[in-house]
């Protein structure tokens, strides 16, 4: 389980998009197909057998189509709300992928999702990256996980 | 609309519930997200946090309640998700009165309210629907 990652969150984006915004038409991207200047970038922490971060790169025009389809309304410009929404969608999916886990005896907990900048200074055993196209638009996750020592 | 009938358990009191929780959220949103300064709109959002401390609780009560009833494994854990959102509404409500009022707080609560709530009744209760059916016990209701 540990080493397929990737299809953990994969599976799980693709169950939230499509429970909670009706959206089935997503497939795996390459990473170096994603190309993105302007985003909101969610950090949630993990800690555990696994620990580390998984950082939500939402592109602005996903994050705000995220928030018009949710709301029935019309976004225009990312705010505290936008951003406050793409958050909890990022702890979700996150919640997700713990029960996926736990499910193989695989035991983390989650830390509340923040806003961050991207760096990529640190070493992790566990590094990759699941960007995903959906008919709204790409989002892309960065996996960096430790294992317990 | 925010609400969906994909939403509905098969449980008329909690779809009840839920629908009434849809429509006071969306209303919410509605002042929330308009034009008007936000003076005029914090008066009609103090309504909508008051309705919230009382509605909900009283829902989620009524929920776990039904979920006991029909014996549903994952009673526990679906309380403590109750119990974690009555903190953070609780204490949004806390800080916004010591705020005197901040707005970028309420957006905040605006939007992981909503992204809660849907994912909470499209998927979470989702599974207790699920088990009612499994278990030959839907139409037990309250």
């Amino acid at each position: 389980m540990i080493n397929n990652l990737y299809n953990v969150f994969f599976d799980a984006t693709h169950n939230v998009f499509q429970l909670m915004l009706n959206i089935s038409d997503i497939s795996a991207q390459p990473e170096e197909e994603f190309k993105c200047d302007d985003e909101v970038d969610i950090s949630v922490g993990i800690q555990g057998d696994l620990s580390g971060e998984v950082i939500y790169r939402f592109p602005v025009p996903t994050s705000l189509n995220i928030v018009n389809i949710m709301s029935g309304m019309q976004f225009d410009s990312v705010d505290a709300f936008v951003t406050s929404a793409v958050s909890e969608m990022a702890n979700i999916i996150s919640g997700n992928v713990l029960t996926a886990l736990s499910d193989n005896d695989v035991k983390c907990d989650i830390l509340p999702p923040v806003l961050c900048k991207l760096d990529d200074d640190k070493d992790y055993e566990l590094k990759t990256s699941c960007c995903i196209n959906t008919a709204i638009g790409e989002i892309c996750l960065l996996i960096r996980l430790n294992r317990a020592s | 609309m925010l609400w969906k009938d994909q939403y509905e358990l098969g449980v008329p009191l909690i779809d009840a519930q839920h629908k009434e929780l849809f429509r006071r959220v969306e209303a919410f949103l509605q002042v929330l997200r308009s034009g008007v300064s936000w003076d005029d709109k914090a008066l009609q959002l103090n309504d909508t946090l008051e309705f919230m401390k009382g509605y909900v609780v009283e829902h989620f009560r009524d929920e776990e309640e039904y979920q006991e009833s029909i014996g549903y494994p994952g009673y526990e854990a679906h309380k403590q998700i109750h119990n974690n959102m009555v903190d953070y509404v609780l204490e949004v409500s806390k800080q916004y009165e010591e705020s005197n009022k901040n707005e970028d707080l309420m957006q905040q609560f605006g939007g992981r309210l909503l992204a809660w709530l849907i994912n909470h009744v499209a998927a979470e209760d989702q599974r207790i629907a699920n088990y009612a059916r499994e278990k030959g016990v839907s139409g037990n209701d309250k």
